[in-house]
């Protein structure tokens, strides 16, 4: 592995996203992995967790915005968990900034491109970004 | 069994040009359990399809991974073909390398669509197949509430031949329907006669929801009439439980009574036969608690037609903004313009005070600039639009929840707008908010359509995904706590073990409860702990 982001992308919100930004030729950096999940609250702190283990440079989990979530209270747990993993992180001396959620629409290509880019910045910071 | 692997690369009519086919099929060929590489040019097209076909049944395959344009656009598509060559749909990985890949980066992403393709191999490698059996579901429906919503939802379902029981909290039907001027007036013992007299309609009055239990296609509702008990299965639920309207006694300086009263007790003096002493002047206001509502404006423009018709008193209107985006409403709007009524705007709260038997309004005016006194003998206050009596009870008894108002659904874009977290359930009218005549009516029909489109197969699909290993459940509830759809029970397994189970047809497959379980009891065929962490371990292995 050498620098990838690797995002989780809720399938009602951000993947969705991540296709139509494809198809308005909206362009991000190569080093993104997209795993499709059904909602963001399936995503796990092991899943995090084990990304990072695996030498990634940065975890998004990506959901609906707040109180749009098909599933209620999926992006809001999403959000938790995320929390939990930086503050595990920070435990065992890696940046907790690693590890970010962002919420958006499925209608919001250009939001899914700010939040890859964020990171992608991020990473330049912290290092292993490209 | 053997994994026995096909994977087919789609470069969509050869349109993928910054990706290397060739090379990436190179790569592939030599992983372990692939049987064989296939570059198409038109996977999704008869031509494709057939070739696709043809190959998967000469290898015999048990596993299916295609790369290809989004999941979104294909899935389903493959899923039915690998239906039709009796391979479990579930045995198929999809990679996104046109949305995700060709098309979202510049220059030569050959690397990164083989790292695509590699996660889908590597989850496609841990699938497991997925049983579906079909489950009949009773061809009939409850409707709770027999306001104008229930009763018209009740008409529209036995039009198409579905049985229907419409209850009634109260001993007869046409709820607010009976109190509301202007809009309804003839139509509403008509509609009430035709309800009665329909065939596949059953009325229990005076009835209340006191328990429901089951999931879509099969609930078993108790009823409680009086001191006898009923109990009922249904195919689907429909809660048209409509509104109340409140005026409360500290939203006014001077308490409700004889001079300023609510629009509803308005209606019931219209109603009534028209006093000697007539009102001269009658001030209408609403607007002082919340911008949003349309309800107040409806009931003000009817209220004040009707009071020019019958009194002939003069009207004023005091309002932050007149709200006509329902339907009708700018028409009415402009007839009560040209009967006269005056329609005053305000941006701060006017200050209403009583003075002997006269009322005083004292407003500034935003588009005159100028404050405004008015001196009536009747004002008629705006009412607060609250959710009916019994809803929250109700809703803590579904496991539904409500919005910050109290009322059924918030405008949650995924269960908007008649459904709700639990399959089977609607709910429909202004028991899910101020929602104006036309969206009422725009809910009842999207309801009757989504019961047809439930009931008429006869059966659901019941997709047995989301399993409980029992051995590993510690019956720590918390799945049950958390599932939003309410899918997660305790069963008995033997004399001594109890465990959580999925219901299926319940279960609305978010996965939630497969993240939470601290046992890690709860498997999600397709998004399992195992097929997440392989695609992680394919892109650390690159």
């Amino acid at each position: 592995m050498n620098g990838e982001i690797i995002a989780f992308c809720c399938e009602h919100s951000a993947y969705v996203a991540a296709d139509a930004a494809g198809k308005q030729g909206l362009h991000c950096p190569e080093n993104l992995r997209i795993i499709r999940v059904p909602c963001a609250g399936r995503v796990d702190i092991i899943h995090i967790l084990k990304a990072m283990e695996e030498g990634a440079a940065a975890v998004l989990v990506l959901g609906c915005e707040d109180g749009l979530c098909q599933h209620l209270t999926g992006n809001i747990r999403a959000r938790e968990r995320v929390n939990y993993s930086e503050m595990l992180l920070k435990e065992v001396g890696i940046d907790g900034r690693r590890v970010a959620m962002f919420n958006l629409a499925a209608n919001a290509p250009h939001k899914f491109i700010q939040a890859v880019n964020e990171m992608n910045e991020r990473m330049k910071e912290l290092g292993e970004g490209k | 069994m053997q994994v026995k692997m096909g994977i087919f690369l789609c470069d969509c009519g050869g349109s993928l040009k910054n990706i290397d086919f060739p090379r990436i099929g190179g790569n592939l060929e030599n992983l372990e359990d692939v049987a064989f590489v296939d570059i198409s040019h038109n996977l999704c097209l008869g031509e494709g399809k057939k070739a696709m076909t043809s190959r998967i049944l000469t290898e015999n395959i048990n596993r299916v991974v295609i790369a290809a344009c989004s999941p979104e656009f294909c899935e389903g598509d493959f899923a039915v073909l690998l239906e039709k060559l009796r391979l479990n749909p579930n045995l198929l990985s999809l990679a996104n390398i046109r949305e995700q890949c060709s098309w979202a980066h510049e220059g030569d992403v050959s690397a990164k669509a083989l790292a695509l393709v590699m996660m889908a191999v590597d989850r496609a490698r841990l699938l497991e197949p997925v049983e579906t059996k079909e489950v009949a579901v009773k061809n009939e429906v409850l409707v709770v509430g027999g306001g104008f919503c229930g009763m018209k939802v009740s008409l529209e379902l036995s039009q198409l031949g579905i049985r229907t029981t419409l209850m009634e909290r109260e001993s007869t039907l046409g709820g607010q329907i009976r109190e509301l001027e202007g809009f309804y007036g003839p139509q509403r013992e008509a509609m009430i006669k035709a309800v009665e007299k329909a065939e596949t309609i059953e009325i229990i009055t005076s009835a209340e929801v006191t328990g429901v239990e089951g999931k879509i296609g099969d609930f078993t509702v108790r009823i409680k009439k009086g001191k006898k008990k009923i109990l009922r299965t249904f195919g689907a639920i429909v809660f048209a439980t409509g509104y109340k309207t409140e005026v409360a006694a500290g939203d006014f300086p001077i308490k409700p009574g004889v001079n300023i009263i609510s629009q509803q007790r308005l209606a019931q003096l219209l109603q009534a036969p028209t006093p000697e002493a007539k009102p001269e002047t009658i001030g209408f206001i609403f607007d002082l608690f919340d911008e949003n509502s349309r309800f107040p404006t409806l009931a003000t423009l009817n209220g004040a037609l009707a009071v020019k018709q019958r009194w002939g008193s003069e009207v004023y209107v005091f309002c932050k903004n007149v709200k006509v985006d329902s339907e009708g409403v700018e028409k009415l709007y402009r007839e009560a313009r040209e009967q006269g009524v005056v329609f005053f705007k305000f941006d701060e709260k006017p200050t209403i005070s009583a003075d002997d038997d006269r009322v005083k309004i004292e407003a500034k005016d935003v588009l005159l600039g100028e404050d405004v006194t008015l001196t009536c003998n009747l004002v008629v206050a705006e009412e607060k639009f609250l959710p009916s009596e019994g809803t929250e009870g109700l809703s803590s008894l579904l496991k539904i929840k409500t919005d910050s108002r109290g009322f059924y659904q918030e405008e949650n874009v995924n269960i908007y707008p008649v459904s709700s977290e639990r399959k089977g359930i609607f709910f429909i009218g202004n028991c899910r908010g101020d929602l104006g005549l036309g969206r009422v009516l725009t809910d009842i029909f999207s309801v009757v359509s989504r019961i047809r489109e439930l009931l008429s197969p006869g059966v659901v699909e019941e997709v047995d995904r989301v399993k409980v290993d029992s051995q590993k459940c510690v019956a720590c509830l918390t799945c049950i706590r958390v599932c939003p759809h309410s899918a997660a029970q305790l069963v008995q397994i033997d004399s001594e073990k109890v465990a959580a189970d999925i219901s299926q047809l319940a279960c609305d497959r978010c996965g939630i409860c497969a993240a939470v379980c601290p046992a890690k009891a709860i498997k999600f065929e397709g998004y399992s702990d195992e097929q997440i962490l392989a695609q992680i371990e394919a892109i650390g292995a690159l």
